[in-house]
């Protein structure tokens, strides 16, 4: 029917407006984002080798990282005094970074995690960049993964597991 | 005499207290009720409960911020606009009945004065629009004036359907002579009023000349602080002049289901939100006409509905 | 001398101040504002010798019509902005013409009557006039919107597209 259109706009801007509205009132009600949630990158510090590929694959380059050897003298007789890498500084410029995700997915010791904690402005573009205590601090924000679907395949690493246990039995 | 003069005094006090609360309201009411409309909540903050004081605040802001004059502009007339754009409709509150007896000043020929009084406000605007030398106000302007002249044409025609039926031309009076059956008899004549005042105040759906997405802000373009804030309670103080001059002329005053000595000024106010928020709500609903969508809304749809129900009018009060 | 005295007498030399303003101005557009000013003072008059309705409908058709109208063609076509020089007054001839009517117009009504004063009418209420028009003077009224009505008729003929 010819203007029935109208009748139409009327009742759904009417029927919106009596249900709940979708605004998140955000500085006083925190949002609920879901684990991934592309907020800022942590640095679980303890993981990392400093094997350089995040920072060799970042395409803006925009992370940095000094480190230097250690010689860990051998523990038992006869051993070999080992050589390993401490990291001494890791920053991220958040400025540059374009939140592709490439260094997480890319680090094979899986010390970088996206946090959904985006509460990092500053007033001078400089400060934008984080250094490694920060970084590492922001590992406490990172959720855990939500389960797998009902009838998911198991992860890798289970299933390598299961794998291995059946093996030896 | 000296009774007489305070009276009168009151009378203006009145009219003028609800020129400065009435709109505010409508303004408030628009911020919510559209925010709630498109799923969003609206101001939440200012004045602690459901931002009720946003409007206040708002003022306070247009008035700290600084006045600009373009420098190409005719001053004084850029100067004189928004008063020229206002006051019209503090006339109008002036006339407006609010219950049995409740009325600024009761004039014999009410109605008359008060399209007379709306139709000198698009003064206002053109002199906004030239006077901004801007070549956006100046568009804005003209759309304007043709739509304000187009609509006013509708306007008086539906007005003068109701004056005929109730057979005065005072506010007061129609209001007496209502009777609820009108509603039927005067509907078509209803709908193109109201629509019609919709664009006479140039509310959206029919706010070609300022079109924000295409002319900037219109002839409200060059305007900032307090008197681009005048320009905004003019169309607030619209919005109530036109509910209200719909609820006294087609909704019936002040008659309510009971009670309508005492609780008169309530069924009015009641009414005159009650239409207000289908202003809002159109304004959420409807697209912006496009300007030959516009003339032709006004020249093919609601002049021959306006002329039908005149004939239609002048009939049933023959042959009653 | 009474309030009534003053007020048409404000009223009166208001309309004529900016009634000399619409013609001296060399802004265009404001002369068009000036006879907003000089219309408005003009219904003020009607107002006060209580012809109510002719008063309104001197601002309903004047002021918000036929001004607006005015308005809007000239800016539409040109309005700069500030003074325009090259506006073609013919001065003398404006003034003959203008004050001699006045002189005419002033002449007449003195010697018409001259001091004898006159107790004003009834209000011109609505009712007043709707009777004296459709009682006493229904055929020449008749005839004006006949006349009227042509001339929209016409107004829709020249301005139809033409067939070929
Ligand atoms: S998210 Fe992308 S841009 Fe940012 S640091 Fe990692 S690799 Fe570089
Ligand atoms: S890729 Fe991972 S382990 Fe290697 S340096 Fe980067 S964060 Fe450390």
């Amino acid at each position: 029917m010819r203007g029935g259109g109208l009748a139409k706009g009327l009742a759904i801007t009417l029927r919106t407006m009596t249900r709940r509205a979708h605004t998140a009132q955000y500085p006083d009600v925190r949002p609920d984002l879901p684990p991934r949630s592309r907020g800022v990158i942590a640095l679980f510090e303890e993981n990392c080798t400093v094997c350089m590929l995040c920072a060799r694959e970042c395409p803006d380059w925009c992370i940095y990282i000094d480190s230097h050897k250690e010689t860990v003298p051998a523990r038992e007789e006869g051993a070999r005094a080992r050589q390993r890498n401490v990291l001494d500084r890791f920053a991220i410029d958040f400025a540059l970074c374009m939140y592709c995700g490439i260094c997480i997915e890319v680090c094979p010791f899986d010390a970088l995690f996206w946090t959904p904690e985006f509460e990092y402005a500053e007033y001078d573009v400089r400060e934008l960049t984080h250094e490694k205590g920060r970084l590492r601090e922001w590992m406490w924000t990172v959720p855990p993964p939500p389960p797998l679907d009902a009838n998911a395949e198991p992860s890798k690493e289970a299933a390598a597991a299961r794998k291995a246990l059946e093996i030896e039995a | 005499m000296g009774r007489i003069v305070i009276e009168l005094l009151l009378r203006v006090a009145g009219a003028l207290v609800a020129f400065l609360t009435l709109p505010l309201l409508v303004g408030q009411l628009e911020h919510k009720a559209m925010a709630h409309m498109q799923g969003r909540l609206g101001p939440m903050y200012a004045g602690g409960f459901h931002g009720w004081a946003q409007l206040v605040a708002d003022g306070v802001k247009f008035v700290q911020k600084e006045e600009i004059v373009p420098a190409a502009a005719d001053k004084t007339v850029f100067r004189l606009a928004p008063a020229a754009g206002l006051l019209p409709y503090l006339l109008v509150f002036l006339l407006l009945p609010l219950g049995p007896g409740l009325v600024g000043q009761a004039l014999d020929m009410g109605l008359f004065v008060v399209l007379a009084i709306v139709g000198v406000g698009v003064v206002g605007m053109l002199m906004a629009s030239w006077s901004s030398a801007n070549k956006y106000s100046l568009l804005g302007g003209l759309r304007g004036a043709a739509q304000l002249l187009g609509y006013e044409l509708p306007f008086v025609l539906s007005a003068a359907s109701v004056a005929m039926a109730a057979g005065t031309l005072s506010l007061p009076g129609i209001v007496e002579a209502w009777r609820p059956w009108w509603l039927l008899w005067q509907a078509p004549a209803a709908v193109v009023f109201f629509v019609s005042g919709l664009a006479e105040i140039r509310r959206p759906p029919f706010d070609m000349p300022i079109a924000d997405s295409e002319l900037v802000f219109g002839y409200l373009t060059e305007y900032t602080g307090l008197r681009f804030a005048l320009f905004l309670l003019a169309e607030y103080a619209g919005i109530v002049v036109v509910s209200a001059l719909t609820t006294v002329l087609f909704l019936g005053g002040w008659k309510g289901p009971f009670a309508d000595h005492q609780l008169g000024w309530l069924w009015t106010l009641v009414k005159v939100f009650a239409v207000s928020f289908v202003v809002i709500w159109v304004r959420v609903a409807y697209p912006r006409l496009r300007e030959d969508q516009l003339q032709r809304v006004c020249w093919l749809v609601l002049v021959p509905v306006a002329l039908a129900q005149l004939v239609l009018t002048a009939v049933v009060k023959v042959v009653l | 001398m009474t309030v009534t005295d003053v007020l048409i007498c404000a009223l009166g030399a208001l309309a004529l101040g900016s009634a000399l303003l619409v013609v001296s101005t060399r802004h265009v557009v404001r002369a068009g504002l000036w006879l907003v000013v000089t219309l408005g003072a003009l219904a003020g008059c009607y107002l006060v010798l209580t012809a109510e309705l002719v008063a309104w409908v001197q601002m309903l058709i004047y002021v918000g019509a036929v001004v607006v109208l005015l308005l809007f063609a000239v800016m539409l076509t040109r309005a700069p902005i500030g003074a325009s020089d090259g506006l073609d007054r013919s001065r003398w001839p404006a003034v003959l013409v203008g004050g001699g009517s006045a002189v005419a117009l002033g002449a007449l009504l003195v010697e018409a009557f001259r001091w004898s004063s006159i107790r004003p009418p009834a209000p011109g209420t609505a009712e007043r006039i709707g009777a004296a028009v459709f009682r006493d003077w229904v055929l020449p009224f008749e005839v004006l919107s006949v006349l009227l009505l042509a001339a929209l008729v016409g107004a829709i003929v020249l301005s139809a597209p033409r067939r070929s």
